[in-house]
């Protein structure tokens, strides 16, 4: 789905050949500044590498419309947003800034229930745990249904056992979907258990 | 009416002693900004030294091209004092920031000299002093524009970025800065017609008065400066944030947000 060749980015990381399958969680690790989180940038092009390729569904992304790219390859970041008010709402400001139409109530609340989200759409997120805001982020995202889910620490304000809830219940939606998932991620366990497929990241230039 | 009553130059100097009143406030409230207080009022006494004997120059001896110089030095001091205080910018912003003030400036210059005065264009008497309000404002409310703009974007990158990633467009996230900028610009000039007449008589209607015109002309003159300067504020503010808010991104939907 996705092929990275000779990539470079300003000649201080140089990553390996990698490839991306269709449907598989891919999980990335390596060291603080290997270049994981500038991956994902190259991947959506909000960044441009120095050297090298990238491809999605055999096409150079230099080629393709950069704004389509990121609805197919949506990368929640680590840093979450939410506007203020209501979970509601905050589906609406999403939906409206992507000059979308916003999906039934119900829908809505199915991906709150694959996220972990133990509130209703009308509930505020000013007052909302990181953790619990974490997950209603990833909802707005996974709402978007994405062919590939980039995900910079999904769980890094999750405890364990809910951790392990949320990615089982992703997983599974994505499974069914052929969502692939590539995921940055420094939990030995959770990656041991949904991990299809590992890349290292080395740091500096090879 | 009578005409106006000619300072006398020793009662003239006692308004510098009420800076000592301002200094002792400062030091009361812990502002060091003495240093600055001093050097504005120097600054400001010597430039408008100068302006009179420019001014008394150009007045006794009109010609076109001495209008057309001062009205030049004018605007480019106004598009540098914008510029210096945003010197973050891209050289494009930059370039569409000098371009909104000039084009907007002048414009109503012209519109307010030639059509609602009258008068010639190159009459220095009307050019000179309505100018120095319309090119003022102007400058002053692009000021507070890009300062609003620059800080919201500075404080909101992580809504950018984000935005960015779930493939919204530039255009489309910045849209909402922009016309919050030009609204925070264009309030304290909308604020000042309200109170206008019963809070406080603005300064050109009281100069006017002071010189010996009509209150009934100087109110017309000063409804007309007022409309003329929330025209050009919100002119000048709108072409640089609109011009200049594409040049914060490229083809690829790139987005570099130093400003």
């Amino acid at each position: 789905m996705i092929r990275v060749e000779n990539l470079k980015f300003l000649d201080i990381i140089s990553y390996p050949d990698m490839q991306i399958e269709q449907g598989q969680i891919t999980v990335i690790q390596g060291e603080s500044g290997c270049g994981k989180s500038t991956l994902l940038k190259l991947l959506n092009q909000t960044q441009t590498q120095s050297e090298g390729k990238i491809y999605y569904r055999g096409n150079d992304l230099e080629t393709i419309d950069t704004i389509q790219l990121r609805r197919e390859l949506i990368l929640v970041n680590q840093s979450l947003f939410l506007f203020p008010g209501t979970i509601r709402e905050n589906f609406r400001m999403f939906y409206e800034r992507r000059e979308q139409i916003m999906p039934s109530d119900e829908e809505l609340l199915n991906f709150l229930r694959i996220c972990q989200v133990p509130f209703s759409l009308e509930d505020l997120s000013d007052t909302m745990s990181g953790g619990e805001k974490q997950r209603v982020f990833h909802a707005i995202a996974l709402s978007f249904r994405p062919k590939v889910l980039m995900l910079d620490e999904p769980t890094s304000a999750l405890d364990q056992e809910t951790a392990f809830r949320f990615m089982e219940q992703i997983k599974e939606y994505c499974k069914k979907q052929e969502i692939s998932i590539l995921m940055i991620s420094h939990d030995k366990s959770l990656t041991e258990t949904f991990a299809d497929k590992m890349i290292w990241l080395k740091k500096g230039v090879s | 009416m009578n005409g106006v009553i000619v300072l006398n130059i020793g009662s003239f100097l006692l308004i510098y002693l009420l800076l000592i009143l301002i200094l002792l406030i400062m030091k009361k409230s812990q502002i060091h900004q003495s240093k600055l207080l001093f050097l504005a009022s120097i600054r400001m006494t010597l430039q408008l030294i100068l302006a009179g004997y420019v001014l008394t120059y150009i007045f006794k001896n009109p010609h076109p091209l001495l209008t057309l110089i001062y009205l030049s030095t004018m605007t480019f001091f106004a598009v540098h004092r914008v510029l210096s205080k945003n010197k973050g910018l891209n050289r494009k912003f930059k370039m569409m920031i000098a371009l909104s003030i000039g084009a907007s400036g002048l414009f109503m210059v012209f519109f307010f000299v030639a059509v609602i005065v009258g008068e010639s264009i190159f009459n220095p008497q009307y050019v000179i002093p309505l100018s120095g309000m319309i090119m003022g404002n102007a400058m002053t409310g692009t000021n507070l524009g890009m300062k609003t703009f620059r800080e919201s974007i500075q404080s909101q990158k992580n809504q950018i970025e984000t935005l960015l990633n779930f493939g919204v467009t530039p255009k489309k996230i910045l849209q909402p800065f922009v016309n919050q900028a030009l609204e925070t610009a264009l309030l304290p000039t909308l604020n000042s017609m309200v109170g206008m007449g019963i809070v406080s008589l603005p300064g050109m209607m009281t100069g006017q008065i002071l010189s010996g015109t009509l209150p009934t002309t100087a109110v017309f003159y000063q409804i007309a400066i007022m409309i003329a300067i929330t025209t050009v504020v919100c002119l000048s503010v709108f072409l640089s944030l609109y011009l200049g808010y594409h040049t914060l991104y490229n083809k690829r939907n790139q987005m570099d947000l130093r400003l």
